[in-house]
């Protein structure tokens, strides 16, 4: 009988690899291979066409980091980081704040501020190019401003910025609405007969309450912030005088368009790298709000 | 007496504030789509003359748009691979989400973990690499190069293991006992009893899909081959200073989702939101 038992077992525990050979399959192929790749190859000396031919130490890396045009595509992403994280939180924060109570009307605003999830990021970055596209744009003449948009350096940043923003907000907004509607009402009512309302009740009860949707928002920005590139390839090809010529924007460029391997696996590593350091601070940190 | 009715004139000072705010961001949030739909009316020289509304409509973008020599194929590949992407991911992280809830194995921890472990790896990370993989597969300019990278979300099988976790798991030993295969218990009682997660992934990887620009444009060369988010950016009107065409196109390609949107939004919010 119990021979028959750990039989049976042995037969459950294959068909478990069977249901799970598709998933790892592709998880090996897609993700740990070419991760695994990346960082191997980042310290040899591989050829155009894809042969090793010796060893680099840190040769790739010294490479990349004597690259100005690396170095300054640090301090493009740095200024978008610094630009777009905040500015995305508060945007997307207020809009959840503003329809957090359901009222007669406030479908129309809930859908709109939906709407961008259903807005394609090729066809956001085509629109602002339009929109912003010089001084003679259609908004400037609407409000007689003088806005230069993707003409000039600093306008270019600030379009990229705006553009961000617009490609995050959709579920940035749905994960926050959903967020303070999940409040228990009795927590709100207690507060209320306490005396605490509006601003009080708001920054003390309401916004504390949702602190973990905000993190997962931020966090979210901040891995969308580092690692934005295409939204660039549409909008502004790195320009004008590489102004928004971004860490991932100039990988593309390197990997794809100059083939340079040696930069390339060497930045694939340590983006990969800060991504893995990223999400490991998050889980923790997750990990350790979950326990409370 | 006093403090209540210095109360009442703060509230609705509060109020009218909140109004005003609420009706700024609508108006901005909304502007881009409302530009998108006012400029696909365009004549050229409205586009020069920065109306915000059409002198007089130009249907003809859309004729246009829909003549486009490729139009219908790149429409094809992009709903070919994003339905073929919806079915196959959502089919593997429901057969991964299901070993892991329903099975004892040797090495499940192991395993878990490294499945998980893919949530640490940005796709763009990789992006040269698994571009060399494809390529040496022979799969470029083909909808099996377009999905194959992206066919397994960690995310998404946590989200089903969540939901298979609900489910009692006497139903499956009963289920068995009555002589049911794997398969059938699957397709017959889990699926069914796990609607609203399986559905949410199932949309979400469709619009993921059609909507994804970057790896569509590295893996596709020819114009025959493009999904329609890497035509419309390719369509050579800008030179000529014609997008109303253009922006034709992106109404065709974007507006299915904005009703599929709100048609959806009541059940996404009911999903999210716990009570």
């Amino acid at each position: 009988m119990s021979f028959k038992k750990s039989g049976k077992k042995k037969h459950f525990q294959n068909k478990a690899y069977l249901y799970l050979l598709p998933a790892l399959t592709v998880a090996a192929a897609f993700c740990w291979y070419p991760s695994v790749k990346s960082i191997v190859e980042s310290f040899l000396v591989v050829n155009q066409g894809g042969k090793v031919i010796g060893f680099a130490a840190f040769d790739n890396y010294r490479r990349l980091f004597s690259d100005q045009a690396f170095l300054h595509s640090i301090k493009v992403s740095v200024t978008f980081i610094l630009l777009f994280v905040p500015a995305n939180t508060f945007v997307t924060l207020l809009a959840a704040s503003l329809t957090r109570r359901p009222s007669r009307l406030s479908f129309i605003p809930e859908y709109i501020f939906f709407t961008p999830v259903a807005v394609s990021l090729s066809a956001y970055s085509l629109l602002m190019s339009d929109i912003f596209r010089g001084e003679a744009s259609v908004l400037n003449n609407l409000f007689s401003t003088a806005f230069s948009g993707i003409t000039t350096p600093a306008g270019a940043m600030a379009v990229l910025v705006i553009l961000g923003i617009f490609l995050d907000f959709g579920l940035d907004y749905i994960l926050l609405m959903c967020a303070f509607r999940s409040i228990d009402r009795s927590v709100i009512e207690a507060a209320r007969m306490d005396g605490a309302g509006g601003w009080r009740l708001y920054w003390c009860v309401e916004v504390p309450m949702i602190k973990n949707t905000v993190l997962v928002t931020i966090f979210l920005a901040l891995k969308d912030a580092l690692l934005i590139s295409a939204p660039i390839i549409i909008l502004t090809e790195g320009g004008p005088y590489r102004s928004t010529e971004t860490i991932m924007f100039y990988y593309y460029t390197e990997a794809f368009r100059s083939g340079n391997r040696a930069v390339q696996n060497a930045l694939a590593s340590i983006v990969l790298l800060i991504a893995g350091a990223g999400m490991t601070v998050y889980s923790i940190f997750k990990r350790k709000k979950e326990a409370l | 007496m006093g403090k209540t009715v210095q109360r009442t004139a703060y509230d609705s000072f509060r109020h009218v504030t909140r109004i005003i705010l609420l009706v700024l961001m609508s108006v901005i949030v909304a502007f881009p789509l409302f530009y998108m739909f006012s400029s696909s009316l365009f004549s050229a020289s409205d586009f020069n003359n920065l109306r915000l509304f059409p002198a007089s409509p130009v249907w003809e973008n859309y004729t246009r748009a829909l003549n486009q020599k490729f139009f219908w194929r790149n429409m094809l590949n992009s709903v070919g691979t994003s339905i073929l992407a919806s079915v196959l991911r959502t089919a593997i992280a429901v057969l991964a989400a299901f070993a892991f809830t329903y099975f004892k194995f040797r090495g499940k921890n192991l395993i878990f973990t490294a499945l998980v472990l893919t949530l640490f790896i940005p796709q763009e990370a990789v992006l040269y690499q698994n571009y060399r993989t494809i390529a040496k597969l022979g799969l470029l300019d083909t909808w099996a190069g377009i999905i194959s990278t992206s066919l397994f979300s960690a995310a998404q099988m946590l989200l089903l293991m969540g939901s298979f976790k609900a489910q009692s798991k006497e139903i499956y030993d009963a289920a068995r006992i009555d002589g049911a295969t794997d398969l059938r218990y699957l397709t017959g009682i889990l699926i069914p009893l796990s609607g609203p997660a399986i559905l949410t992934v199932a949309i979400q990887t469709l619009i993921v899909t059609f909507n994804s620009y970057l790896w569509p444009l590295l893996v596709t060369n020819r114009s025959s081959s493009r999904t329609i988010q890497i035509a419309m950016t390719m369509l050579g009107y800008a030179e000529s200073g014609q997008l109303g065409p253009q922006m034709a196109t992106l109404v065709i390609a974007t507006a299915p989702f904005l009703v599929i949107l709100a048609l959806a939004k009541k059940k996404i919010e009911t999903t999210l939101t716990r009570r």
